[in-house]
């Protein structure tokens, strides 16, 4: 347990402190600061205004001018909302006037007139195509409400028959397959994003844990200084410590980014963040994630030990771990294909596959309802082949590492086999 | 015993690397292990440490077989010296002693007393590829013995080295050895093996061929060494019954002859030839036995 921790500290100080940590981590800020900044500028100060106006944090202020036979009632009642979003300013001066005024300080002006049985209300502003008919939309809703008011007012409705007649009914969209558990629309649409950030997370991992664990197994390898320390640590304590190890520098990795992330949001006011931690995350299948994470991460990260383990020089990673890199991409786009067809044949069947697994039994369970047996099953299936695949590479690791010849897979499984065999 | 390999064999697939090798090292004692490169001594060292399973026999430190519980009892000097190039000696050997179950303070003592006894106290700080090849050796020999193991594995530990600290290195494993460690270490130099040996083995193709005290078998082994010098061509000797080896040097010759009594012979026929400068018998030096035993394929 010892030797294992040193391992752990000293794989991840040694790539911490390394120049292409710092600097990688360095860049990932500054683009990520730097994309945040660049959104907010061009926001700010872009040539098109009413998307500045429209944008989250700027308040839209409409100028009134009621002409209706209402005596002001739409200009009082209008000027009272106020959601910090969207203002309403009373205006009694003439149309031209007011127009002018909003045009120089880029503000709206709401022009309403006639009855209230034949109520007319036009919005202004100086681009005269409104992009997105959100401005529009907004102030009816506005209007639309003082209208409601008003005619309540004049029926003498008491405050329990108005709720009842204006409180909002909410259509939810639900899935025409009305078994147990299916997932309703927007829950759908969660698992949608959760699968796709997973499935792209776990492959991510892959390319770049999995090189870096294979690369940091080389380079002790062809710097010889792997016999030394396998002579003082048991191989496969260090085989686990470097693969935890590397797993702590990305995460740490993805701590600088998420950190940036959270840091840009907060100094440009952007919503980003907030939507994603309350709309983007389905926390119900947060922990399958970070299992399947897991799980993803021991059978790869130990595959590509292994493969470390059997090269030479660190030229020929890359190499021996395209096999891996390939399962890992079929993987991906196995589950892209998937997140539109979850329930496929072929689906269900690759997700019993190991290397498969977590990317499509993460995929079934979050679009599909999956019975609980059979999650068990694969989830078993799962967890005895990574602890299986963890003991091969173990053993191959063991011998691999005083291995030193030209690369070969076949050649060089064997060999290393026969070199931490007990009884050859 | 301290150190006691019974009967042990490896075998990689069809090849054995190692057949049967049978040796018993006592506390404090310096042993010596000899053979051409592929003769099978890595591999023994490999198995020592535990680092290696035997494939048959056993081997084991103080009757127990070495595992990783027990390798911080060890020092180990691999005969492919490595360090991490990109790392500090300090650094280096603080990660290095610490998997060998030391405190970092004792690291830092022992590592301070260590660099000033190999004058190299200024690259304390120093990464490992800016110092030159000798001085990589010097950190690489510490690695092994900054943890004052009982038993020390030192492969090769001699080679390149210029003079100087080949002498200054012998001289630290005298005193380690004088402080009670164990220690068994290959050479291709057979004089470094003369000067520091008492007993000693040597491999050919896994298997021992020589074995015991190294003045005991000089004394016994069925070969002798002449050297000649006189004033008359000496090339007719290598035809003489009893020469086993003729080689011409500066103003005479050595030979490697069977026995005394072919030196008697020998020195009848050159003195009836005419005056006799040098007649010297000698036992026959380790590089001799080695190239007898061995045959040509080494670097010694």
């Amino acid at each position: 347990m010892r030797n294992y921790i040193i391992t752990i500290q000293h794989t991840v100080i040694r790539r911490v402190k390394s120049k292409a940590f710092i600097f990688t981590a360095l860049i990932m800020s500054v683009l990520i600061l730097g994309m945040f900044a660049l959104s907010y500028f061009l926001g700010e100060s872009g040539p098109a205004d009413d998307s500045a106006e429209n944008s989250p944090g700027s308040v839209m202020t409409v100028n009134v001018l009621d002409d209706t036979e209402t005596d002001g009632y739409f200009a009082e009642q209008l000027s009272a909302y106020d959601d910090g979003h969207m203002t309403f300013a009373e205006q009694t001066g003439s149309f031209s006037e007011t127009r002018e005024e909003a045009s120089e300080d880029g503000e709206y002006v709401l022009r309403l007139s006639g009855s209230l049985a034949e109520l007319e209300a036009s919005l202004y502003h100086d681009e005269q195509g409104f992009e997105g008919a959100g401005p529009e939309r907004e102030v009816q809703g506005y209007v639309e409400r003082a209208k409601e008011d008003l005619i309540a007012e004049e029926m003498n409705l008491s405050e329990e028959q108005r709720a009842l007649l204006f409180d909002p009914l909410v259509v939810s969209g639900q899935p025409l397959d009305q078994s147990e558990g299916a997932p309703s629309d927007e829950a759908f649409m969660q698992s949608y994003w959760m699968v796709y950030g997973l499935v792209f997370a776990i492959y991510l991992i892959v390319i770049m844990f999995g090189s870096m664990i294979a690369t940091e197994v080389a380079t002790e390898k062809s710097s010889r200084v792997m016999e030394l320390i396998v002579s003082s640590v048991n191989p496969v304590t260090q085989m686990l410590g470097k693969i935890t190890g590397i797993g702590i520098v990305g995460f740490l990795n993805l701590a600088v980014i998420a950190a940036a992330v959270s840091a840009g949001s907060l100094l440009t006011g952007e919503h980003f963040l907030t939507q994603v931690v309350t709309e983007m995350i389905d926390y119900s299948l947060l922990v399958y994630a970070l299992i399947f994470i897991l799980f993803g991460y021991l059978i790869y990260g130990g595959s590509a030990a292994m493969l470390g383990a059997l090269v030479s020089r660190s030229e020929e990673v890359n190499q021996a771990i395209q096999p891996l890199i390939f399962l890992a991409m079929i993987a991906f786009f196995i589950s892209i294909f998937g997140l539109n067809a979850p329930d496929l044949t072929m689906i269900r069947v690759l997700s019993y596959i190991p290397f498969f697994t977590p990317q499509l039994l993460f995929l079934r369970i979050g679009m599909t309802s999956v019975p609980v047996w059979e999650i068990a099953l694969i989830m078993t299936l799962l967890v005895i082949s990574a602890v299986l695949i963890l003991l091969l590479a173990a053993r191959i690791y063991k011998g691999g590492v005083l291995m030193y010849g030209k690369f070969s897979y076949k050649e060089g499984i064997k060999q290393a086999l026969s070199i931490s065999k007990k009884e050859a | 015993m301290a150190l006691e390999m019974i009967n042990l064999h490896k075998r990689f697939g069809s090849h054995e690397a190692v057949g049967g090798l049978d040796a018993r090292i006592a506390p404090g004692e310096m042993f010596g292990m000899l053979g051409a490169n592929g003769a099978g001594k890595t591999t023994t060292f490999r198995m020592i440490i535990g680092l290696l399973d035997p494939s048959n026999g056993s081997v084991t430190w103080q009757g127990e077989r070495l595992n990783y519980r027990r390798t911080h009892l060890v020092g180990y000097l691999p005969e492919e010296r490595g360090l991490f190039p990109k790392l500090t000696v300090k650094e280096q050997l603080v990660y290095l002693m610490r998997l060998n179950r030391m405190s970092k303070t004792a690291i830092l003592s022992e590592l301070d007393r260590w660099l000033d006894r190999f004058q190299i106290a200024h690259y304390k700080n120093k990464k490992i590829e800016e110092l030159s090849k000798g001085n990589q050796q010097k950190i690489q020999f510490m690695a092994a013995v900054l943890h004052r193991p009982e038993l020390l594995i030192l492969d090769e530990p001699f080679s390149g080295l210029d003079p100087v600290n080949a002498d200054m290195l012998k001289e630290a494993v005298l005193d380690l050895q004088k402080a009670g460690a164990t220690i068994v270490f290959s050479s291709h130099q057979m004089h470094n093996v003369e000067e520091l040996c008492e007993e000693m083995i040597m491999l050919k193709n896994g298997k021992a061929v020589l074995q015991g005290h190294l003045k005991d078998i000089k004394r016994s082994y069925g070969m002798k060494s002449l050297a000649v010098k006189a004033d008359y061509d000496l090339s007719f000797l290598q035809t003489e019954a009893g020469v086993l080896d003729w080689r011409e040097v500066k103003d005479g010759a050595h030979l490697q002859i069977k026995d005394e009594e072919t030196a008697e012979r020998l020195f009848q026929i050159l003195a009836a030839r005419g005056f006799v400068r040098k007649f010297e018998v000698e036992e026959p030096s380790l590089h001799d036995i080695f190239i007898d035993q061995v045959g040509g394929s080494t670097h010694a």
